[in-house]
This record gives structure tokens, sequence and C-alpha cells, in this order.
């Protein structure tokens, strides 16, 4: 089988089924991105994700799906913050918290080549986040219903999870599996770009994109062959389905 | 009397308590309270009531919920109303849907109002007011159902939702579980692999 | 022994037998009794399990992106942008987003209600006659001079409405501010544009094209007129549609997002922005070869390097990537504006482009199309001397009844305008708030509004895009609760009034007006077409708006812009502290009306990514000079008030500057934003720059340790964070 190339990694053979259609992946570039965090509200507008309140913020119990990393760099006047770097779940195709879920709730899917959270398999043992090397995932500590009317805006497609289940970024999998839905209505396959994900819809720089690395024709696909092209934690060899462009420079831009 | 509760003997008693306790033999005092046919008789008593309880509760739940008005699905089936009439939802969406007032009124405001239930809605679409349906097929939570797909590959409304032509009020059908589905999902799904994988992920029913 | 069986036993054995049929009845159909109630009359165009989407306008900031809505069985679900708006095409920001929590929010005011005793929130129930009844008395028992209207910064037809309503009433124009034009300084631009130019006309910037942009304190991607459409731009910028990687540097005495975000960050001293603009001019011009200016005589780079703090070197070699860029950009904005020479500011930052040739080029300065309808009112809000007329006048007792709408002027203006003790002044205050904020809860009635998401109507957009745009606004969702259009309200009090009044303006409601207003529209070519107005409107629901299907960018008229000479006159500072106060405006709570959303307060910061808090920003060096650490609390004291913060010990600030981030410190709002962080408009001195905005960067204040310790909430980890 032909996979777009990887940046010089360790070179395995696709251990799935292949007669599954679409292998979901993204391309953030953090020369574009301003850090604005349209993406991280709404990703949780989407999602029903809860909010915490300050103290629990403070204790690093957020809920953040997508959170915006950055670092302090230099001593004044030399000093910058680091480019700024959505990071969610990276739907390894080698994910370290998938093999450690003792009641298999997290897994990978074979039709979408995401890597999913199935919420009622979840019984809280917390070691797939303990495991997870990008520390993208949330535990629900508490209950956090929020007041009436505030559950109104909940989606109806999205489960609205309760204390004790772990939750990530899923590549908003209700929007996939509705556009897959739609499309095999009409009898074709989807389109490059007609799908999105919540938070490369809002992001007004276009930083993140999202699209089919199965189809090497799709933007992502070209993206990620860019020279500043970078995987997040390669040596651990996870097999992350989300390239970072760095930010920066004008090295390697293939315009 | 008093002096028995002196601390003196207080303490003496408190010191004689296990040894006291060890010295009963329970298991034999236990035996032969159960010889006892009046005690057989009230342990039969309480394990009769609390199956009788339970049993009463299973049947309970095995009712089908009590409807604001008692629509009587065969009588209009048999008037020859297409299941996709009132809920089209069904056919194009994920949700089925119940039929709006208006849907209703189309017919019934030619119908004169003969019982009960029909005087129900009359009033109900005078005062603007939503009947109060309470759904009878309820899947559990965490699962994403979409009807589209399922009437497109050409299942029956009746595969699921039982033979509504013979019952007067929906019922809750008996055997609704994962089960269940996968069984139809891989059998009818046989022979296509790409299908076959997306119908047993788990993602695809839930997210 | 023979026992009868005690009733206590038979009623135990029975309540376990019930407890039991309890515990089972839990699982069956009988326990899941929920209930569905569909529509009594559905929509024709709602489809059961299909979503409907209503294109509408956002309104979280004056900037006016266009949203589509999706909605489900009458409830709002998710914000997008609108693909087809040219101001946002498709993007949102983080406060467009949690629009939602505004609509669906616990402590939204849901009737109108008469207040007993100003702040005291006990409130008696009117009903909507009754409060049409007080909004006609005011009109007609009051002299025209003694009713005054406070707006919001949104250029919408509630404006235009109220603007014409005050032409017919013979009364003072309604004053529109917000805290947006105290960051924004849109008077400012605009009267530097006339100045240089002599266009009356407000100026566009071609970020999109250019590959060199100078920045000179404007917050491009957090809330400075059009985030979005300066982010979307930025985006093409540096995608290098010219060819090369766009090169963005901004001149700022606090390292912000934006400047986080651009290749260079130079952290000139307080109100020296001009000068370095000059100086930049003159070095250009020198570069190039050709005779330098007339406006830049008497500019020195010494004098420029030593004033600002940059060193010649960098001056020089800055000088060197403009001269040499192939279509550079200054542009102006944020503190350069709000500091006490904030009008030279604006004039030199322009003056640079015209030197650079950028006018009515691609990657240059335009002037934006003015608005086809009702151009003759006024687009740009009022400045803050205007704003202090009222409050003058308020305070003289001249004005009888107050009606305010969209704006929060006890929260968002400076503490020492008085605006306060002067509402105490007005007999009669009727606010149209949606939202319990500090001022509905001075206010005698509270006449709610809709909040956007329910509301129809139209706004303009002023500066943010390329093209004329009216972005239109439609209900999402029917009003859930027993609020009125204010629209409505004023209209329906006018034709109770009846006379010339009702003559004047002879509409029955809100949508009669906003159709009336648009007629204009519907003759002109744009994104669609219609015969007549009805169609018209129809079809401006459906696609949220109306815009131009081309660029319709004039060219300033430059050629005598360099003729006199400029200046740049040191800026002045009110207050004898150590520290020059530099506050910002919050890209996550603009100007406070995102604080009551509690998606937003848990949104981290960009810069220093503290959540439900506000903080005081230090240099870090200065900061271990004072032996101060993270979370200490700090008394912050300006000749005008106090406040106390936590300290977040920043790298990227002067060491002596601190910043405080707008947007916390409620009073009141709710009970996510109340009672949270500190408001520095407490703090503001009342500077103008020229152009008679505030100088909100004109106050110096001195720190007091207080010895407590407040910890603040970070997404960033505390270990680690300086190297440690």
């Amino acid at each position: 089988m032909n996979k777009p190339g990887w940046i010089g990694q360790i070179e395995v053979g696709n251990p799935f089924n292949e007669a599954s259609l679409y292998k979901w992946g993204m391309v953030i570039d953090q020369d574009l991105c301003t850090g604005c965090q349209a993406c991280v509200t709404a990703c949780a507008m989407e999602n029903n994700t809860s909010f915490v309140g300050e103290a629990d913020a403070g204790y690093g119990r957020t809920m953040h799906w997508l959170h915006i990393e950055r670092f302090w760099d230099g001593v004044y006047p030399n000093v910058k913050l680091t480019s700024y770097q959505p990071l969610l779940c990276q739907h390894c195709e080698r994910a370290p918290c998938e093999p450690v879920c003792p009641v298999f709730a997290s897994v990978h899917s074979l039709s979408q080549k995401t890597n999913l959270q199935v919420y009622n398999r979840c019984v809280g043992t917390r070691y797939c986040a303990n495991n997870c090397p990008y520390q993208v995932r949330e535990f629900n500590w508490r209950d956090y219903a929020p007041p009436e009317p505030l559950p109104n805006m909940f989606h109806p497609d999205v489960t609205v999870r309760r204390r004790g289940v772990m939750e990530k970024c899923t590549f908003c999998l209700q929007r996939l599996l509705q556009a897959e839905d739609k499309a095999s209505a009409e009898g074709r396959v989807l389109a490059d770009g007609e799908v999105i994900t919540a938070c490369a819809q809002a992001c007004p720089t276009g930083a993140i994109v999202f699209g089919r690395l199965d189809d090497p024709e799709s933007q992502v696909s070209h993206l990620r062959t860019d020279g500043r092209a970078a995987v997040l934690l390669e040596e651990l060899g996870t097999l992350p389905s989300i390239t970072y462009l760095k930010g920066g420079s004008s090295y390697g831009r293939n315009r | 009397m008093l002096s028995n509760l002196s601390p003196r003997n207080l303490l003496g008693k408190i010191k004689a308590l296990p040894a006291r306790l060890r010295s009963i033999h329970w298991f034999d005092t236990l035996l032969a309270l159960l010889r006892r046919p009046l005690v057989l008789t009230l342990i039969g008593i309480f394990i009769l009531l609390v199956l009788s309880a339970g049993s009463y509760g299973i049947w309970l739940t095995q009712q089908p919920p009590k409807q604001p008005i008692q629509f009587n699905h065969s009588l209009h089936l048999s008037f020859g109303v297409q299941c996709l009439y009132c809920h089209p939802g069904a056919w194009k969406a994920r949700s089925a849907g119940l039929p709006t007032e208006t849907k209703c009124w189309g017919c019934h405001q030619q119908i004169p109002i003969k019982d009960a239930n029909q005087q129900k809605l009359a009033d109900a679409v005078y005062k603007d007011e939503p009947i109060k349906w309470v759904p009878v097929f309820i899947l559990p939570d965490f699962v994403y159902f979409n009807h589209r797909p399922h009437i497109a590959a050409g299942v029956n409304c009746e595969t699921c939702h039982g033979e509504l032509s013979r019952e007067i009020t929906a019922q809750p059908r008996k055997g609704i579980n994962m089960g269940w589905c996968l069984h139809c999902h891989r059998t009818r799904a046989a022979g296509d692999e790409a299908l076959l994988t997306r119908l047993q992920d788990c993602g695809t029913c839930h997210r | 022994m023979t026992r009868q069986i005690s009733r206590r036993q038979f009623l135990k054995a029975a309540g376990i037998g019930a407890a039991a049929a309890a515990v089972l009845t839990g699982c069956g159909p009988e326990s899941r009794y929920i209930v569905r109630e569909p529509y009594t009359r559905m929509p024709e165009y709602t489809y059961n399990g299909l979503s409907t989407y209503y294109a509408s306008t956002c309104r979280e900031c004056p900037a006016g992106c266009g949203i589509v809505v999706r909605t489900e069985q009458g409830r709002a679900l998710k914000v997008e942008g609108n693909p087809n708006n040219p101001i946002n095409y498709g993007k949102t920001c983080a406060r467009g987003q949690v629009a939602l929590q505004g609509l669906y929010n616990p402590d939204r005011i849901r009737k109108p209600v008469r207040q007993v005793g100003r702040g005291s929130q006990q409130y008696s129930d009117i009903t909507w006659d009754e409060a049409i009844k007080v909004v006609q008395a005011a009109l007609q028992e009051n002299q025209p001079g003694q009713v005054a209207f406070m707006l919001g910064m949104v250029p919408d037809h509630l404006f235009d409405l109220v603007s014409e309503l005050c032409v017919a009433l013979s009364a003072p124009p309604p004053i529109r501010f917000g805290a947006h034009e105290i960051f924004d300084a849109r008077r400012t631009l605009s009267k530097a544009m006339e100045q240089l130019f002599s266009a009356r006309a407000f100026p566009y910037f071609d970020l999109a094209n250019a590959d060199v942009t100078f920045s000179f304190g404007a917050n491009l991607f957090e809330t400075y007129l059009s985030p979005v459409a300066f982010s979307r731009g930025f985006a093409q910028m540096r995608r290098g549609i010219t060819g090369r990687r766009g090169y963005l540097v901004q001149f700022e005495s606090r390292l912000s997002q934006t400047a986080a975000v651009a290749d260079e960050w130079l952290p000139v001293t307080p109100g020296t922005e001009a000068l370095v603009a000059l100086v930049m001019g003159r070095l250009v011009a020198e570069i190039r070869g050709s005779a330098v200016p007339n406006a830049y005589i008497g500019v020195s780079v010494e004098n420029a390097a030593s004033a600002s703090g940059v060193a010649a070197t960098d001056l020089q070699r800055l000088a060197n990537i403009f001269a040499s860029a192939s279509s550079p950009l200054a542009i102006p904005g944020g503190s350069a504006l709000g500091s006490s020479n904030g009008l030279e500011a604006a004039q030199a930052v322009l003056a640079l482009d015209v030197l650079a040739g950028n006018l009515g080029k691609p990657g240059g300065l335009f002037l934006s199309p003015t608005t086809p309808v009702l151009p003759e009112l006024p687009q740009l809000p009022n400045t803050l001397a205007e704003v202090n007329d009222l409050v003058q006048r308020m305070q003289a007792g001249e004005v009888k009844t107050l009606f305010i709408h969209g704006i929060n002027p006890v929260f968002e203006l400076p503490a020492a305008l008085g605006f306060a003790p002067a509402l105490a002044k007005v007999p009669q205050v009727i606010s149209f708030a949606s939202f319990p904020d500090e001022t509905s809860l001075q206010a005698d009635y509270i006449l709610p509004d809709h909040t956007g998401l329910e509301s129809w109507g139209y706004q303009k957009a002023i500066g943010g895009a390329d093209r004329v745009v009216i972005s239109g606004f439609q209900p999402v969702v029917a009003p859930f609760y027993s609020t009125r259009a204010t629209a409505d309200i004023l209209l329906a009090a006018v034709q109770a009034i009846g006379g010339d009044l009702a003559t004047a303006l002879p509409y029955q409601d809100e949508v009669e007006y906003v159709q009336n207003s648009l007629l204009s529209l519907v003759t002109l070519d744009g994104f669609f077409n219609a015969p007549e107005i009805k169609t018209f409107m129809a079809r401006f629901q459906q696609f949220g708006g109306w815009w131009s299907t081309q660029p319709q960018l004039d060219t300033p008229a430059g050629v005598s812009a360099l003729d006199q000479p400029l200046s740049a006159s040191a800026a002045s500072f009110d207050g004898s502290g150590e520290f020059y106060l530099f506050p910002f405006m919050s890209p996550i709570f603009g100007d406070g009306s995102g604080a009551n959303k509690p998606w937003l307060q848990e949104t981290p910061d960009p810069t220093t990514t503290v959540m439900w808090n506000s903080w005081v920003e230090i240099n870090l060096e200065k900061a271990k000079l004072l032996g101060l650490e993270d979370d200490d609390v700090v008394k912050i004291i300006s000749p005008y008030g106090e406040i106390e913060a936590s300290v977040y010990r920043y790298p990227a600030i002067r060491p002596d500057m601190i910043a405080i981030p707008f947007g916390q410190g409620h009073t009141a709002y709710g009970r996510y934003a109340q009672g949270r962080g500190v408001n520095p408009a407490n703090l503001f001195s009342l500077k103008i720059n020229g152009a008679d905005d505030l100088a909100f960067v004109a106050t110096k204040v001195s720190l007091e340790k207080t010895g407590r310790k407040r910890v603040l909430s970070r997404l960033e980890s505390k270990l680690g964070v300086y190297g440690e």
C-alpha cells in the first residue's frame, strides 16, 4: 500500500484493514496560528464540553480537548513566545492509549482510522491519559452540569459526558459520520474539504487544515510534504495523523 | 441492683463479655431455631413476599407507558396510512420524529368527533398545546441510531418496530439489544468488506 | 417460643418488597418516562432530524462578522461563520463562537421590570403596555433637550432609528460609545485621514497583499477594528501571495498576542510611536536617495533612538527592510493611538504609507467604501469628549430621561469621568439591557431587548471589508423570554404619541423600518438582486445580508500629505508613580461583554493562559528586584483610583511598565462575571488625544505589596515557566 511521505520514519506496514474508505488527518501551520483560541471555543461548543470553574481549572482539570501551547523563550528584550501550537489528540496510528485500556474503551476505528473514545465502556481507570505522551486526554472528575437554560445549546449528536469517563478530541466524529451518510445517500465519495472539523472551520487564518490522508490530491496530503513539516514526539513512534508545519521561517516553503 | 452497676462490677462484666460470647454455641442455636416450624413459616412468607414484589416490579417494567391519547396504530394502518406519512424523518434523516398536531388535524378536522381520544386531540389543537407523547421505542443511552441508511437498505419498519398493524397501542419490544443489532449488521453486510468494517466499528453507533 | 409477627416486621418486609419493585422498575420503559412534545405547527422548511440553518450577524463586537447558526427543533446549537460574507468569509473568533452562552445565559433578564430603588435588585413586574406608556411619557412630557440616548458601538438599524427619532424630536443626537472606541480610537484614525488626505473616510488596510507590515501598536488579531478580517489577511500575507513570506514588525511596549505572532517585536517607550514612525519615514527617504519630505524635517535618529529605546542600528535595519519591500504597509492602532499624542502618531504612521507609495495599490492603504444605507448619518462612534459633555449635562440635571442600550457605561467608562454619580442625578433611567449589568442595575426601568441571536435588523460594515457590506440579523430562535426589540418599543411609543412625530417616523415596527432603510439597495447591483423590496428582504435573510460583488476601495489623495512638517510632541502622563499603566483589551472578553459567558472565562488568555481572573503583568527582572512572586496580590494606585490584582511575572514587557487586561472586574452582570478580577478603568486618567479620544496609556501608577497571595488559574504549567 502507499503512504504519502512520512517524514523520515519507521516504515511499518499498515496493520489495519485496507478496505475501509477514508483516513482522516490534519495539518496545522504554526506560521499562521495567531493563538486566538477560536478553535478551542469552537471545539467546546461543538462537542458539548463542560466548563469546570476556577478551582479545577487551576488544578489542571480543564476540559479543553484542544489547547494552545506556547512557551517563553529568551530574556527581555530579546524575548518572545514560541509559535502558537494547537495541541489536540493526534489520533496516532500506534496510539499508546489503546493497548492499555482494560475495557477496550479507547480503540482504533477501522472505518475512520481515528482513535475512538467509547464512553459507555469507559470505567475511568485513567490509564489511557497516563500513557498519552501528548497529554491531551481529559477526565471528567465531577459532574459539570451547567445551570438551565445552558443545556439547550447541547448538540443532540454528541454524548454529554458524566463524571467518571475520559474524553478527548474525536476529529468531530459526528460530522464525519453525517457527511459520509450524506455522501452515501447521494451515491458518491466525499470531496476534499466537504467535511471539516469544528476547529478547522472556525480558524480565521486557516492554520488548521483537515482532510483525507488517503487521497493524494487532498490539501492535507499536499501540505504534509511541505519542507517545514514535522510530527510531534516523532521518536516515540506513535505515527500521529497530525502534521505540524514549523513557524517562523520561510525555509522549505513549497510556494 | 444499683450495686451491679458499680464500676468494678461493670468492668468485670465487660471483661467477661468475650468469654461469654465464645461460650455460646451459635451454630447450634441457629439450627435449633430453624427447627421451629413458626420460624420456618415466617422465613417462607418473607421469601414469598420479596419474590412477589419483585415479579410485580418486573411485570410493571414490561407494561407500555400510558399515553395522553391512546393512539390506535392498527386502525390507522388499516386505512392505508403509510409509516412515512406521519414519520417522514425516517426517510432522509436520523430521527423519524413524531407527527405534529397539524398532521393529525389534517384529517381529523373533517372527521366527526366520536370518542374521547379524538376530543382530546381537538382540545389540544384549539388550545395550541402540544400532545405529550411518551416514546415507546427508546434505545439505551450512548446509542446513536440513524434511520436513513436503514430505510435506504430496504429494512422494513416492522423489522424493528414490530407488526403495528396487529397492535392497538405500540408496545415496547423485547430483546432489542446490541447483539440483535449486530446480528443483522453482520448478516446483511456479509461479503462487502468496507461495509462490514463500518457496521462493526464502535464509532459508527456509539459516539 | 411462639411469636406473633409484629407489625413492624411486616412493614419492613413489605418495604423491602416495594424497594425491590422500585429498583426493578428502573429496568424497563416505565422508568424512562420522558415525554416528547412535537411541534404543534412545524415551520414548513423544517424536517424532523435535520437541522435548519439561519444566517445572521454576530453581535459580540462591532466588527459585524456574518454567521450561520445551526438550529434544531427551535434550539440554537452552533455558530459558524457565513462563508459568503466578505468581512469574515466563513471564519469566526472565540467570542463569536460562545455567543450561544449569551442567548442561553441563566442570568438573563426575562421580562420588563421596574426596579424599586436603584441598585436594590428588587423588581416589580410591569406589562409591556405599561412599559411602552413609560417610554411614551418620557418622549412626550420632556423638553427635547432633556431626553438623551446612549447607544453601543454597533452601527445598526437601532442607531439609525434613534438618530431619526432625535431629529424628529429636536433632541440632541444619540451618543454612541463603548470600550471598543477607547481602545480602537476610530475617531482618531478618521481625523488623521482627514488631516492628511482631506477625505472623510475610514481607512482600509490591505494586509493580505502586503509583504512587509509595520504595525504601530495595532492589536490586529485580537480586538482591533475587524480581527477576523485582519487574521485572514495575515494568513494570506504569510502564505506569500506576493511571492515572499510576509514579515510583520510590531512596535508595542508590551508583547501582545499580535506581537507574539509578529516576526519582530520592539518594546518602544509609550508615546514614542509617533517619533519612531517619523524617523522611519526619514530613514526610508534617505535610503531611497530622494529628498526628505517636509513632513520629516526636524526628526533626528539619535533623538528617536534615545526617546523610544529602540537602538539606532535597529531603526536603520528596519528602515532598510521597509524600503526594500515591494508592498510595504504601516498600520497605526492600539497604544499608539491611545497616547496623548495619538493623533500625531496616526498621522505619522499614515504618512509612512504615503511615503511608501502604497496608496491605492495592492497591499496598501485605501479608503473604505461609504455605505449606501442612510449615509448622511454618522458612521463612527462619538469621542470621549462628547461623552463627557453628556455626563456634564447629566450632572447638571439637564437630562431628565436617559435611555441606555448596548453599552455598560458604569463599567466601560473611566471611573474618573464620573458617569455613575452623574447617573444618580438623572431622574429617570430606562435601560434596554438583556443582562443585569452594572448600568442596568442603576436603572429605574429595565425593558430587556432580545439578544443578538433573537433580533431582526442590519449592521453596516465600517472598515472591515473591501466592499460595501450590510450584514443582516434575523432571529435564529423564537425569543423565549418576554423580551421585546427596542426598536419596536420606540416605534410603538411614537405611534401612540401620534401627530408630527408619527408622521416623521411612519413605521409600525422594526421590520418595517429595516425594510424602509434598505430600499436604496434594491436598485444596486450586488451579491443578489431582486425586483422589489419584499423579494429583496427574503434573500437578505437567506444570505444574511447584502454586499457588492466587487471591491470598491478608493485611493486617498496623498499628493500633498507630506508637504507640511509633522509634529511628534512627547506624550504626557498623569500621575507620579513609577510605572506606566498599559491597559489592553482582553481578546477573550473584549469590552467586558464576554465576561458572563462561562466558556470564555475558561478560555485561556493567549499570552498568559490565565483563566477566570485578571492579573497584572510585571517585567520578570523588575519583579525580582521588587521581591514580587507570581500570585502576590499588589495594589495599583493611580491619581484616580486603586485596585488590587495578582501578579503574573511577564518576561516580555518593559521594566517601567505594568499591564492589566480590560474586561474583567464586574461587580454585577451575572454569576460568571461578578466578583472576578479587577477593572483597570478605575485607574484611567482623563487625558484626551488630539482627536478627543481617550488616551488610555497616559497614566502613571505606583505599586504596593499587600503581603497576600491569590492564586491565578493558568493553563500553562507553573513549573519551569522561566527555565527554573
